[in-house]
C-alpha cells in the first residue's frame, strides 16, 4: 500500500447549489484510520484591530475552548474526552487554524462537535473571563516571568516591527488591550474575519467519499466578503547595531539578533537563504557553524541556530510548526543562554561570524553538504498527515508546489553561486535589533561600550580558538543606541 | 488486509471488548526481539509506514544510577560525551556521515534511562548502525573536550532557570527521598553541576561500568526487514563485551509521617500547591500502578468533577495535572494546581483532599471508568501516527522492560480496572502518613520562606 497522499486541492467535483463564494477544500485521502482536520481562516493577528490587540487569538480560544450556543465548554469536554479527541487552535499573523484528528469511528461525533464549536459560539462570559485571564497570564507570567528565551525572541520582533505595525504585537495581544477587551469585541472580530470565501477545509486520512461535499456545504452558510489582508508596511530597519538590554533577575546572559528581508517561501531567492540558514544555524543541530564554533569548540552554552521564518516554540520541538505563514519574514540569530561574563563575547561572535558569512561566502564542500542534508532530512518535517496538510496549506499560500517535491526541485537546481548572491543581496551584520536577556544590564552595556568581549573557559583553549578569539574581541561592532529596559514592561 | 485497517480493527475491538481474555493487542505492530549472547537486546518493529527508520538506543542508565556523593547529573553529562567522537570516526566526521544521511540524531536522559535516536532512511541504515556501535564501544575525548562540554551542560541548566516547575519537581523530590536517588533531578544539584569540570576521571569509569551490552537494547522502528536488521545489529554490536557493573541503588525506608515544604520563587509566578503520595514503580503484572494512572484520568483529568469546578466554574486554578511519570522504582502520585489567588491555596488544597478521601470510601461511577479506558485507548491510537513517534514511544517503555510486550501487557491492566480496584489502591497509597505537599510562590502571606 502506498501511504503517499493524493493531493486533490479545490478538486472534488461538487454539485452544490451555493451561490456565495465557495470554501475551498484541500484534500489528502488515506487508508488510515486516523482523520485529521485543519480548518484554517485567513485572518490572525494582523488584523486585530488598533487598540484590541489580542482579538484574533482571544476569539479562536472561546472557539476551541469556550462553550457553543448549545452546550457548555464542560459539555463538549465530556464529549471528546472519551474519544481522546480535541480542537487546537493557533494564530499568527495571517492565519488562523483549527486542528484535531479523530479515529475513523469517531467522526461523526467529533465533527458535529468541531462545526458547532466553529460556525456557533457561544459567546459566554464564564469563558471570556476565563481565557482572558489565560491570556494575560500566559504574557506576563508564562513567557515574561517563566519563558527567558521566547521573551527575547518575541521581543525581537516587536522591536523591529514597532508598535504602528500589524505584526508589532504578539499574536496574543497586549496586557492593556486584553484587559480593556469586551465579549463584544470578540464577535466582531469573529463576525468580519471569519467568511466562507477565507476559509479552506484541510482534511486527510480515511474518511468516507462524500464526507467533504458535506464538511464544505456547512462552512459555506459563513457570509461571504471577508477582508482582504491588511496593508503591511516595509518595518523600519534599525540603525547600526541597536542593543536593547531586557533586565531580568537571571543566571544566564541570552541573545537574539535580527532585522527584516524580503524574502518569504515565495521569493525565487528563498531556497538559497534557506540553504545559507541550514549551514550557518540549522535549528537544534549539532552540525551548523554557529553550533560549532560556539558550543561544539567553546562550551559556552547549549545551541546557537539561525532563522529565516518564524518558529516559535523552538525550546521544545525539533521541526517548526506549520501554518505560521507571513507576508514578511526577518533574519533570526538565537544565542541560547552564555554565562554573563561571556555576553560580550556571545555578540561579538555571532556578528563576527555573520560578517564572515557575508564577506566569503559558503564554501563548494559546505555548499554540496548541506544541499545532500535538506534534500534527505526535508522528508521528516512531514511525517504525520497532519504535518503533509498543514505543509500543504503553506504551500497553497506560498504559490509553491507541493512542499517535499518543490524544495527537492529548487535543490536540484541551486548553485553554490546563487547562494553566496543572495546571501550578499539580503543579509548584513548592520543596522539590526539585538535583544539582551541579562540581570546586569548596566554592566554589559559598560563592557560593550568599552569593547571588552573577554570570553572565559572551563579550559584553556586550544592555540587556534586563542588566536582567532583575538580577531572575535577585535572585531568592530558598529554600535548604535543602548537601551536598558526592565523586563517587566514588556508585553503590557 | 492493509496494516492500517488492521490497526483500525484493533481499535474498534478493543473499544467494544467486554471481553476477558482480550487477544488483540494495543500495540499492534509486528515486532521481533534478539537476545545476543553478550546481553545486548535488539528490538525490530515494522511500523507500516513507507521508507523511513527510526534507531533508538536505549541504555538503562540515567540519574537513578548517581549513587555517589557529589555525583548528581552524570548520567546527563555523560550523554553529551557520547558526541564527542571515536579515533576511527571523530564528532566531526560522525556529523559528516549524520549530515548526510539527511538523519535528525539527538538523545535525551531521564531518572532511568538515557536513549540516543536517530530518523534515517532506510538505506543508510548499515552505515548508522555501524557510527553508533563504533561511539558505543569505542569512546574517546580528551581532558580538554571534557571540560569544555560541563559548559555547555551548566548553561542547560541555566536555561531553564525561570521554570517554576523545575523548581518544584526540585523541592518535592528532596523533601520525599531520604536515600533513593530520586531525591535528585536529573539534570543535578547545582554545586555538582558546576563542580563537574574536574570529574574527567570518573567519566571513564562511567563508561566502562554503563556503556555494556546488558544495559543496552538497540531498537529499530520503521520500513524494516527483520532478518537483515538482526544481522546488521549482530555485524556491527555482537562484539561488544559484556560488563559486570551493578550499582547499588538505595531503597527509600517508609514515610511515617506528613510532610510540607513552601518553596520561595526568584522570578515572576503564580502560587502552586503540589499534594504527593508514595507511589509504587511501574508493573505490568500488578495493577497498582496502572490504577493510579486511572485515578489520574478519572478523578483529576479534564473531565473530572474537582477539574470543571476549579478551573471551569469557580475558575480560581488555571493549570491543574497529576503528575506520576512511569519509573523503574517507586515514584510519588502528585497533583498540581497552579491558583490563581494566593488567598486560595487552602480551599483548592482542602478541595483535592476531599476528592482523595471520597475515592477511598465511594466506588466510582461504571460509566466514568469505561470514558477513561476508551481515552487511554484512543489516546495511544492517535498518537501512534508516525515511525518517529511509535518509536519514541517505544523508547520510554524499553528502558522500563526491554520489551514491547509490555506495552500491551500494561493495556490489558488498564483494561482490567474496577471501581473497586481504585478504591483499594487509593486506601493503600492515598494515606496521610505517606503524604507530601509542597507549595511554590513568591513571598507572600501564607507562603514561609522554604522550611524543611
Amino acid at each position: 500500500m502506498s501511504f503517499r497522499n493524493f493531493l486533490l486541492t479545490s478538486a472534488l467535483a461538487l454539485s452544490l447549489s451555493h451561490v456565495a463564494p465557495a470554501a475551498e477544500t484541500l484534500l489528502q485521502p488515506s487508508e488510515s484510520p486516523l482523520v485529521s482536520f485543519r480548518i484554517l481562516f485567513r485572518t490572525g493577528a494582523a488584523a486585530d484591530p488598533k487598540g484590541k490587540e489580542g482579538a484574533a487569538s482571544l476569539a479562536a480560544s472561546m472557539l476551541s475552548q469556550g462553550g457553543t450556543a448549545k452546550r457548555t465548554y464542560d459539555q463538549i469536554v465530556e464529549q471528546m474526552f472519551p474519544m481522546a479527541a480535541s480542537v487546537g487552535s493557533q494564530v499568527d499573523k495571517e492565519m488562523t487554524v483549527f486542528s484535531g484528528t479523530t479515529h475513523v469511528e469517531n467522526l461523526e461525533a467529533y465533527y458535529s462537535t468541531l462545526k458547532e464549536m466553529l460556525l456557533e459560539p457561544g459567546w459566554r462570559e464564564d469563558d471570556f473571563r476565563r481565557l482572558k485571564d489565560d491570556a494575560i497570564n500566559f504574557l506576563r507570567i508564562g513567557l515574561r516571568g517563566n519563558n527567558e528565551e521566547e521573551l527575547g525572541k518575541e521581543t525581537l520582533y516587536l522591536t523591529i516591527y514597532g508598535p504602528e505595525h500589524p505584526y508589532g504585537h504578539h499574536n496574543s495581544g497586549n496586557v492593556s488591550a486584553l484587559e480593556a477587551m469586551t465579549i463584544g469585541d470578540l464577535k466582531d472580530f469573529y463576525g468580519s474575519n471569519y467568511r466562507s470565501d477565507n476559509v479552506i477545509i484541510a482534511i486527510s486520512g480515511g474518511y468516507p467519499a462524500d464526507f467533504p461535499a458535506r464538511v464544505k456545504a456547512d462552512f459555506e452558510t459563513l457570509a461571504a466578503d471577508a477582508p482582504g489582508p491588511v496593508e503591511l508596511p516595509a518595518p523600519t530597519a534599525a540603525k547600526k547595531t541597536a542593543v536593547h538590554i531586557l533586565q531580568k533577575d537571571t543566571r544566564s546572559t541570552l541573545l537574539s539578533i535580527g532585522f527584516p528581508i524580503d524574502v518569504t517561501r515565495s521569493h525565487p531567492d528563498w531556497p538559497a537563504l534557506k540553504l545559507m540558514q541550514s549551514y550557518f544555524g540549522q535549528h537544534r543541530s549539532s552540525k551548523s557553524l554557529l553550533f560549532q564554533q560556539i558550543r561544539e569548540i567553546r562550551g559556552m552554552n547549549y545551541g546557537n541556530y539561525a532563522y529565516i521564518e518564524y518558529f516559535p516554540r523552538g525550546m521544545y520541538q525539533f521541526q517548526p510548526d506549520a501554518n505560521l505563514a507571513r507576508r514578511q519574514q526577518i533574519f533570526q540569530i538565537w544565542i541560547r543562554p552564555v554565562q554573563p561574563e561571556n555576553g560580550p563575547f556571545a555578540l561579538k561572535i555571532a556578528l563576527y561570524e555573520l560578517d564572515k558569512l557575508i564577506r566569503e561566502g559558503i564554501s563548494e564542500e559546505d555548499f554540496q553538504a548541506t544541499k545532500l542534508f535538506l534534500s534527505k532530512n526535508v522528508n521528516l518535517l512531514t511525517q504525520t498527515q497532519d504535518d503533509q496538510l498543514g505543509y500543504s496549506l503553506d504551500s497553497q499560500y506560498y504559490g509553491t508546489g507541493e512542499f517535499n517535491s518543490w524544495f527537492k526541485g529548487q535543490l536540484d537546481g541551486l548553485t553554490r553561486e546563487a547562494v553566496n548572491k543572495a546571501i550578499k543581496d539580503h543579509l548584513r551584520a548592520t543596522d539590526l535589533d539585538v535583544i539582551v536577556t541579562t540581570q546586569d544590564a548596566q554592566g554589559f552595556r559598560r563592557r560593550i561600550l568599552a569593547n571588552d568581549a573577554r570570553p572565559a573557559y572551563a579550559s584553556p583553549p586550544a592555540e587556534a580558538v586563542r588566536a582567532e578569539d583575538l580577531l572575535i574581541r577585535n572585531y568592530k561592532l558598529d554600535l548604535g543606541a543602548i537601551e536598558i529596559v526592565p523586563a517587566d514592561h514588556v508585553f503590557e | 488486509m492493509s496494516k492500517f485497517l488492521a490497526l483500525a480493527m484493533t481499535v474498534l475491538l478493543l473499544s467494544c471488548s467486554q471481553m476477558s481474555n482480550v487477544e488483540q493487542q494495543i500495540f499492534p505492530y509486528q515486532s521481533e526481539v534478539y537476545d545476543f549472547p553478550n546481553g545486548l537486546r535488539g528490538v525490530v518493529v515494522d511500523s507500516s509506514y513507507p521508507n523511513l527508520i527510526a534507531l533508538y538506543i536505549v541504555v538503562q542508565v540515567g540519574s537513578r544510577n548517581e549513587v555517589e556523593p557529589g555525583r548528581s547529573g552524570f548520567a546527563h553529562l555523560f550523554e553529551h560525551m557520547m558526541f564527542r567522537g571515536t579515533e576511527r570516526f571523530p564528532s566531526e566526521k560522525w556529523e559528516e556521515i549524520m549530515q548526510a544521511a539527511g538523519a535528525a540524531t539527538n538523545a535525551y536522559t531521564t531518572d532511568d534511562r538515557t536513549v540516543y535516536h536517530a530518523i534515517l532512511a532506510k538505506e543508510d541504515l548499515e552505515q548508522i548502525l555501524e557510527l553508533e556501535a563504533d561511539r558505543f564501544q569505542n569512546l574517546k575525548y580528551s581532558e580538554e573536550q571534557f571540560r569544555t562540554e560541563t559548559r555547555a551542560v551548566l548553561s542547560e541548566y541555566n536555561k531553564s532557570f525561570a521554570d517554576p516547575f523545575r523548581k518544584l519537581d526540585e523541592a518535592l523530590r528532596d523533601t520525599i527521598y531520604s536515600e533513593h536517588t530520586y531525591k535528585h533531578t536529573t539534570m543535578g544539584y547545582i554545586a555538582d553541576v558546576e563542580a563537574m569540570p574536574e570529574m574527567y576521571d570518573y567519566g571513564l569509569q562511567f563508561f566502562d561500568r554503563y556503556y555494556r551490552p546488558e544495559y543496552t537494547t538497540v531498537s529499530i522502528i520503521g520500513d524494516v526487514d527483520f532478518a537483515q536488521s538482526k544481522a546488521l545489529i549482530e555485524k556491527y554490536w555482537g562484539g561488544w563485551e559484556h560488563g559486570s557493573y551493578q550499582a547499588d541503588i538505595p531503597a527509600e525506608p517508609a514515610q511515617e509521617g506528613p510532610r510540607r515544604a513552601n518553596v520561595e520563587f526568584h522570578a515572576p509566578t503564580l502560587p502552586f500547591t503540589e499534594i504527593a503520595y508514595r507511589g509504587p514503580a511501574y508493573d505490568d503484572e500488578i495493577i497498582d500502578s496502572a490504577v493510579l494512572d486511572v485515578i489520574s484520568f478519572q478523578a483529576f483529568g479534564e473531565n473530572s468533577p474537582i477539574y470543571k469546578k476549579l478551573v471551569i466554574e469557580e475558575q480560581k486554578v488555571d493549570a491543574f495535572f497529576t503528575d506520576y511519570p512511569d519509573h523503574v522504582d517507586p515514584y510519588p502520585f502528585g497533583i498540581v494546581a497552579r491558583v490563581k489567588d494566593p488567598n486560595d491555596l487552602d480551599y483548592v488544597e482542602a478541595q483535592i483532599l476531599a476528592e482523595i478521601e471520597s475515592l477511598k470510601t465511594t466506588p466510582i461511577p461504571a460509566e466514568e471508568l469505561a470514558a477513561v479506558k476508551s481515552h487511554l485507548r484512543y489516546q495511544f491510537a492517535l498518537s501512534m501516527n508516525s515511525t518517529g513517534a511509535i518509536a519514541g514511544t517505544l523508547a520510554h517503555y524499553l528502558g522500563l522492560r526491554r520489551t514491547p510486550e509490555t506495552v500491551n501487557k500494561r493495556y490489558r491492566l488498564y483494561d482490567a480496572v474496577t471501581p473497586e480496584d481504585i478504591q483499594t489502591v487509593a486506601q493503600k497509597y492515598f494515606k496521610p502518613e505517606a503524604q507530601t505537599i509542597v507549595r511554590l510562590g513568591p513571598v507572600m502571606d501564607g507562603m514561609p520562606a522554604e522550611e524543611q
